[in-house]
This record gives C-alpha cells, sequence and structure tokens, in this order.
C-alpha cells in the first residue's frame, strides 16, 4: 500500500517558496495568486519491494508552471542504507507547461521483514523555469505489515518495579525504573485515568517488575478515533529524547510530527515542548529503592492532528530513549 | 532502464591523463608499478588493461544448466581431501577425477569415494603436469583447486583453457598480472573462475551482509575482517603443509597472504564491485617476529626451519578506501599467539556489528538505532534469526552436519552446485576473486613504497557502478536429482 505525504510535501513546498524569494521567481508568477500555486510535481511510480531484488524506479516530474521547464536534474533517496543509482539523473530537453519528464533509477531492495514496515522514499528534482521554485520534492511511502492492535501490545520495558523486588527493572539501561508505590503516592496506580493535554489517557496496569513501556523504536500501532491532536505519555532516557511520530488515516493521508520528553530526572521539564505530568520521589536501583529526594517524572507531549479525518494507526518514533506509558486522542 | 555501461578505454586514459598517473603498459601485462607524477597525490599506480576484441564482460553470466556437476579436484592434501568428500556428498554433483602430484593421494581419495558408495573417480598424479593429463577429459564441469598457492593461477588458467569451471582456494593468484590474465582468460574462454570463499557463506556474515541491505546499519561507512589465526604449529609440523609450502611463503614475500576470509565479506556488504569499488590500498606490517621466536623455543636445532630467514611482517593491516569514501581495514596476522579471529565487523550512520566479541552463543554482538540508545551491546542471536540467510535456513542443518568449518565448507558448495545445475548467475564472480586477492600483491607494493597508497584496479573496468545481487540472493530451489 502506498501513502502520499501531503505535509510532507507542504513542508517542502514551503521551504521552496522561502527559497524562491533567494532566487527571483519569475513576476507572471509573483503576480498571479493562480500561478504561484501551481507546482512543479514530483511523483515516485509504485515500486517492487519484493526483495532481494534490483527493482526499477520511476520519477516523473511534470511542469505545472507557466514556464517551459529545463536543466532539469533529479535525484531519489530510499530508506537509509539503501543503495540507488545513479546518484543523480540529468535529463535533456525543455518541457513545456503540463509537460512530464521521467528519470528511472534503480534501487536495492532488501528481503522484506516481517511485521509493519514503513519505507519512505524522497525524489527532488532541480531545474530552470516551469513555476520559478528552482526546486521540487516528492515522497512515496510503502507500507506492509501490520501495525499491533494496541500499545500495550509493544510493552518491551520494564519501567515500573515495585520496592520490594526492583531487580527486573531496565527503564534507563542501568537497571533503574520507577517505583511503584511513589508512583501510587502521585495516583499513577495500574489503570490509573491520567488527563493530560486534553486527552485521557490510563496508566499501564501491567503488574510492577513486568513489561510495562514502551521503548519507542518505529513501532506502529493501531488506534481508531478522531482528535485534533495525539497525546503521547512518557518520559526520556538520556538528553535526546526526541523524535518523529507519523499518525496515518484511513484515507492514506499522514501527519507528522515531532515530540520529544526530558530525561527522566536531570533536565528542564519543559525541554523539548514537553509538558510534566507527574513527579515521583526517588526510584528504584538494582539494589532497592533510592535517591530519595530527588524527581523522577512522566511528561506528555502531543502533535497535531487533522481532526476531520479518522486516524487509522499511530507510527511511533525511531527513538528507543523515548519511553511511552500511553498514547490518546484529545478532541 | 539499461545498467551503466563500463568505462572505455578512452576515458580510463583520459583520466589518468588528467590527473597525472597515467599507468605504465596499458593493454598489457602490467608492469613495474610507478609513483604519480609530481604534483598529483602520492599514490602508487597500477596498470588497467584493455579488453582484446571479441571479448566481453563475465558479469551477470549465468553458467549453462548442468544436469549433475561433475567435479574434479587438484591438490588432494589436508583441505583438498575434506573437500572432495564435501563434492561427492551434494545433491547432483560426482567426483569424476582427482589428482595430485603424489599418486598415492589421489588412491587414498578415490578408495574414501568408492567405500562411501560413490563412484570411483579417475585418478591422476605422479608428476607436477598430472593435471594437464586431467583436463583432457570431457567428464569435468568444474575444477576445484586446493593446491600451494603457487600453483593456483596456472592450474586455474589451464582449467579455464580447457573448457572448464574453476573454483580455487585462496587466494586465486598471487600477482596482479595472474589476476587481470584470470579475468581475461575468463572472458575469452566463457567459463566462470571463482574464489572458495567460504567465508563469505558463513551465518554471521552473510545475516551482516542483509541486515547491511535492510539498512540496519545506516549508510554503511566502514568495515574491519582479517584472518587472525596462530598457525605456528602448523606451518612448523613437517607433515601438515607438504613440503612447508606454506612457511617458506614467509621468506619470500611481505604480503597480506590471506586476508580475503575477513576481507571479502566487508566488502559484500558494501556491494563491493556491485555499485562501490575498493580504490587504493595502504599497507604497514610489524617486523617478523613470531615466527623466529616460535622456533627458538619450540623447534629442535637442525630442522630445515633454522636455515630459514623470515620477512613477512606479523601483522600486516591493509587500509582500503573505495570509491564512495567507505574504508575498509583488513588484517593478516598468523605468526602470533592469539584467539582465533576474522574479525568480521562492520559500521554505519546508524550501528555496527562485531564479530568475534562479546559472549554471546552467536560469537558476535550489536548495537544500532532506534532500536537501542543506551550504549550498551545487545546479543546478536534474535538479529541473527531474522535475518537468517535462506541458505542456512534450508540447509544449515545438513551444513552442520556435514561440512567443515562450522558448516560453511557445506554451504558453499551446495550453493556452486546449485548455481551450476539451476543455470544462474554465480554469487562470486571472477572480478569479485580478484578484487578480493588483490591485496595479495597491491601489500607488497604499498610496503616496498614506504606504506604509500596503491591504486586497486578495477578488474571490472568500470562495470561496478551497477548494482546487482551477489551473495544476498533470492532463494530458488536445487533441481531434483
Amino acid at each position: 500500500m502506498s501513502v502520499h505525504v501531503t505535509a510532507a510535501r507542504r513542508a517542502v513546498a514551503a521551504l521552496a517558496v522561502a527559497a524562491a524569494a533567494f532566487t527571483a521567481a519569475p513576476a507572471a508568477a509573483a503576480q498571479d495568486p493562480a500561478a504561484s500555486e501551481a507546482r512543479t510535481q514530483v511523483t515516485i511510480a509504485p515500486l517492487d519491494l519484493n526483495g532481494p531484488a534490483i527493482s526499477e524506479v520511476k520519477v516523473t516530474v511534470t511542469n505545472a508552471g507557466p514556464e517551459r521547464l529545463s536543466r532539469l536534474n533529479v535525484t531519489l533517496n530510499g530508506p537509509a542504507g539503501w543503495a540507488v543509482q545513479p546518484a543523480v539523473r540529468s535529463v535533456d530537453g525543455s518541457y513545456q507547461p503540463g509537460a512530464a519528464a521521467t528519470a528511472e533509477f534503480r534501487i536495492q531492495v532488501p528481503e522484506q521483514r516481517a511485521g509493519f514496515t514503513m519505507r519512505t522514499f524522497t525524489a527532488t528534482a532541480t531545474y530552470k523555469g516551469g513555476d520559478g521554485q528552482g526546486t521540487a520534492t516528492g515522497t512515496r511511502v510503502e507500507r506492509s505489515g501490520a501495525a499491533l492492535a494496541r500499545l500495550s501490545d509493544a510493552y518491551n520495558k520494564v519501567a515500573i518495579t515495585d520496592e520490594n523486588d526492583t531487580k527486573a527493572g531496565e527503564f534507563d539501561g542501568e537497571g533503574n525504573s520507577f517505583s511503584a508505590q511513589k508512583l501510587a503516592a502521585v495516583g499513577l496506580t495500574p489503570g490509573a485515568s491520567v488527563n493530560a493535554l486534553g486527552a485521557q489517557l490510563t496508566w499501564p496496569a501491567a503488574a510492577p517488575g513486568t513489561k510495562n513501556s514502551v521503548s519507542s523504536t518505529g513501532q506502529a500501532v493501531k488506534l481508531a478515533g478522531k482528535g485534533s491532536k495525539l497525546v503521547f505519555l512518557g518520559s526520556g532516557v538520556g538528553f535526546g529524547a526526541t523524535g518523529t511520530a507519523t499518525v496515518i488515516y484511513t484515507d492514506g493521508s499522514s501527519t507528522a510530527g515531532s515530540i520529544g520528553f526530558p530525561n527522566w530526572s536531570f533536565q528542564e521539564p519543559t525541554a523539548h515542548g514537553a509538558t510534566l505530568v507527574k513527579s515521583t520521589d526517588g526510584r528504584n536501583r538494582p539494589d532497592g529503592y533510592g535517591n530519595a529526594g530527588i524527581d523522577y517524572r512522566v511528561f506528555a507531549h502531543s502533535i497535531a492532528l487533522d481532526p476531520a479525518k479518522q486516524v487509522e494507526l499511530v507510527v511511533l518514533p525511531a527513538n528507543a530513549a523515548i519511553h511511552l506509558f500511553d498514547i490518546a486522542l484529545a478532541p | 532502464m539499461s545498467e551503466v555501461p563500463a568505462v572505455s578505454r578512452r576515458s580510463v586514459l583520459a583520466g589518468a591523463v588528467a590527473s597525472g598517473a597515467l599507468a605504465v603498459g596499458l593493454g598489457t601485462v602490467a608492469s613495474a608499478p610507478a609513483l604519480a607524477a609530481p604534483g598529483a597525490a602520492e599514490t602508487v599506480t597500477t596498470s588497467e588493461r584493455r579488453r582484446l576484441a571479441g571479448q566481453t564482460s563475465m558479469i551477470n553470466v549465468p553458467y549453462e544448466e548442468h544436469r549433475t556437476v561433475r567435479v574434479a579436484t587438484i591438490g588432494l592434501g589436508n583441505r583438498g581431501r575434506g573437500m572432495t568428500q564435501g563434492w561427492s556428498i551434494v545433491p547432483g554433483c560426482q567426483v569424476t577425477a582427482v589428482c595430485d602430484i603424489r599418486a598415492d593421494r589421489a588412491k587414498r581419495v578415490a578408495d574414501d569415494l568408492a567405500k562411501a558408495g560413490k563412484p570411483r573417480p579417475a585418478e591422476f598424479g605422479g608428476s607436477a603436469d598430472s593435471y594437464a593429463e586431467m583436463l583432457k577429459r570431457d567428464d569435468i564441469d568444474l575444477v576445484y583447486i586446493a593446491t600451494p598457492w603457487e600453483f593456483h593461477y596456472k592450474q586455474g588458467k589451464a582449467a579455464l583453457l580447457a573448457g572448464k569451471h574453476v573454483i580455487v582456494e585462496l587466494p586465486i593468484a598471487t600477482q596482479l598480472d595472474e589476476l587481470w590474465d584470470l579475468v581475461d582468460t575468463c572472458e575469452r574462454t566463457r567459463r566462470h573462475l571463482m574464489l572458495a570463499e567460504n567465508c563469505s557463506y558463513g551465518r554471521n556474515e552473510l545475516a551482516m551482509l542483509k541486515m547491511a541491505h535492510d539498512g540496519v546499519f545506516g549508510d554503511v561507512t566502514n568495515g574491519h575482517g582479517g584472518y587472525l589465526h596462530d598457525l605456528r604449529a602448523l606451518l612448523f609440523s613437517d607433515t601438515y603443509y607438504t613440503d612447508s609450502w606454506r612457511r617458506l611463503w614467509h621468506t619470500r614475500s611481505t604480503a597480506s597472504f590471506y586476508p580475503m576470509h575477513g576481507l571479502a565479506p566487508v566488502a559484500a556488504a558494501m556491494d563491493i564491485n556491485r555499485g562501490d569499488r575498493m580504490t587504493t590500498l595502504r599497507a604497514t606490517a610489524t617486523a617478523p617476529k613470531g615466527l623466529a621466536d616460535y622456533r627458538e623455543r619450540f623447534v629442535p636445532k637442525g630442522h630445515p626451519s633454522w636455515n630459514e630467514t623470515y620477512i613477512n611482517g606479523d601483522l600486516v593491516t591493509c587500509m582500503i578506501e573505495t570509491a564512495n569514501g567507505r574504508t575498509i581495514r583488513a588484517e593478516h596476522n598468523v605468526s602470533e599467539p592469539r584467539p582465533y579471529s576474522r574479525i568480521n565487523s562492520i559500521a554505519g550512520s546508524r550501528g555496527i556489528f562485531e564479530d568475534y566479541a562479546g559472549n554471546s552463543s552467536t560469537g558476535a554482538r550489536i548495537y544500532f538505532e532506534p532500536d537501542h540508545g543506551d550504549d550498551a551491546w545487545r546479543d546478536f542471536e534474535s538479529y541473527l534469526k531474522e535475518f537468517d540467510h535462506w541458505l542456512w535456513k534450508k540447509i544449515g542443518d545438513d551444513a552442520a552436519n556435514n561440512g567443515g568449518h562450522g558448516g560453511m565448507d557445506y554451504v558453499l558448495q551446495w550453493r556452486t552446485v546449485h548455481l551450476m545445475r539451476a543455470g544462474l548467475v554465480p554469487d562470486i564472480d571472477v572480478y569479485d576473486s580478484a578484487a578480493w586477492c588483490a591485496p595479495v600483491p597491491l601489500s607488497v607494493m604499498s610496503l616496498e613504497h614506504k606504506g604509500k597508497p596503491v591504486e586497486i584496479p578495477d578488474f571490472t573496468r568500470g562495470a561496478w557502478v551497477n548494482l546487482r545481487l551477489g551473495l544476498d540472493s533470492r532463494m530458488t530451489e536445487m533441481p531434483p536429482v
């Protein structure tokens, strides 16, 4: 299944407009609002992802601008580590308004992995004339496999332990974890409701000492409903717990947004734009409860959604330093 | 979409002139290396060889289909004897002839096969040219060569000229002009010659390759491999290496003799000759201390080795750069005490794989983003299961029961027979084989020039730029016997 990421395209188009300010867009385009909306279209044809294989990929560049388009160069990038040949295609000729040029690439496709995958391909065209923008980008996202039914199916870390049995803790890679007793003291008991950023979330019901949080590595999770934003409840390890989450709607379109959590203890509580939800006193270490007097915290963050669209699934950020307890839609 | 054509002689010439580094002897057998002209990068140049009229590339040329692959072996020492038995048990493969300069070895192996219920192969031996007689037979499809290194080139070329496909133990040749000649001979005879690089079919190595292609490591930027094997006891044995041939190489060459076991898997993960190529090599060598020290402590006075002087550095390191900006470190050390390792590591913008490290039952460890973010190594076991190559899934049990070197030998042999019976394109071709063996002569050149970089020839003559499948292959069935 393929998805065209419209938001990303809009963002790139906005960048292209900004760039055009430095390169003197054609007068006609600058004066005619309709013409200025007509952007060069870059389209990536469907790919054969049944690897291992060397697949051919066709990129079509359509001149939607008022001027002839020439000096066209096209690049294609696949997922990180995928070889693409050649690095750039120079396309001869001059293309009148409405005409299309094609550039063909070869890409090394690996064997399809089990489970959910989302592969992103980006083609960039640079040119003279056309819409006067000088550059345009097209994106294609190929999905395969099924998303997890719920976030708890992705639980892969023991983030919460009982003070009487702390050895299973693995929140931070050093055997430390949240104290179930101290969490309860601030209302975070198993299965408790948590209101944050307008959403009603649920604290993990899984028992302390079991897998009860998600170290976020790009897992895909089903989530049905509509909302103005998607709220993430979690905390961070290290100082770089940030990443991009992608929400895919039932119509195949998508929204992407950045989230981030501060370090669970040592970082400004508003770092990465997060909102503090709860603070607990101390933490569980492999040898028992300790670090009393130091706060260990839970945060919320959100990304904006198209409230008119039905959400189908969420692709979590690909950064294991982000630990999630729940996600929910806010009205 | 058509592939990018190979670089023409004209463009090779133009590039060489432009860089001020025109090679000597273009279109002929490579002659002495030369330093670049003043002002150019101080790289030792090597000769390109022009493809003669009527000679075309063997890239993507499939084997013709064989109902049965009939194998003949040249060289029946430790390696040859064991591998000949291995060929005989692959479905659809029959050993039809065996040869060794010592006729009794040929008889012994023929007896082995007959006792195992296999057809008795024809025996050849008794002289240095016995193999030439064997090559006249018309019941041989594939010649397997396991003689001392100094005979590989001559015997490999003779087998090609006799119309046979060839698989050669490491290295396929030891001189640059010999490597080129094998490439040219393959292109003229339309026969394939491949290095018997069993480590390319190692389970960890193939999983590493598949992970690299999947993008697990991001853009692969560097790799490390080698052959670190304490061979001192075997080198001084009077029986293991016939006539001590392997120890004698340490008296007459400074080369990195045998780095291919570690280099080839890394090269595969970087798609060398399939989108990238190795461009330069710089070598360093430590002093040759290990063998003399061992002899001093463990070898009786009067042993023939006491007349020898060892000149091969204990640790020879080759630093290789690629056209796409990657680096490879390939090491060779068989002269000092140490546990075995082929290093076998690759790394990139998103992660790293290291074999021969950690405590995993797989022998390997791994770390990559986004799955890992706490600076702690992970056991490779679960990833080995996820990225296990289809060959190991299919014949891993057979390999474990039948093959030496952890089953790699059987996988190499099974796959070679499979490719020939099914009429498929080789996973490893003569261009790969030549490139992987090029560090043998090039390390000598670099060391002669105090470690200066030496050009690595493009044996594909420009075709390396084209993506193509290799060891990361699609599963197909072995034709029924």
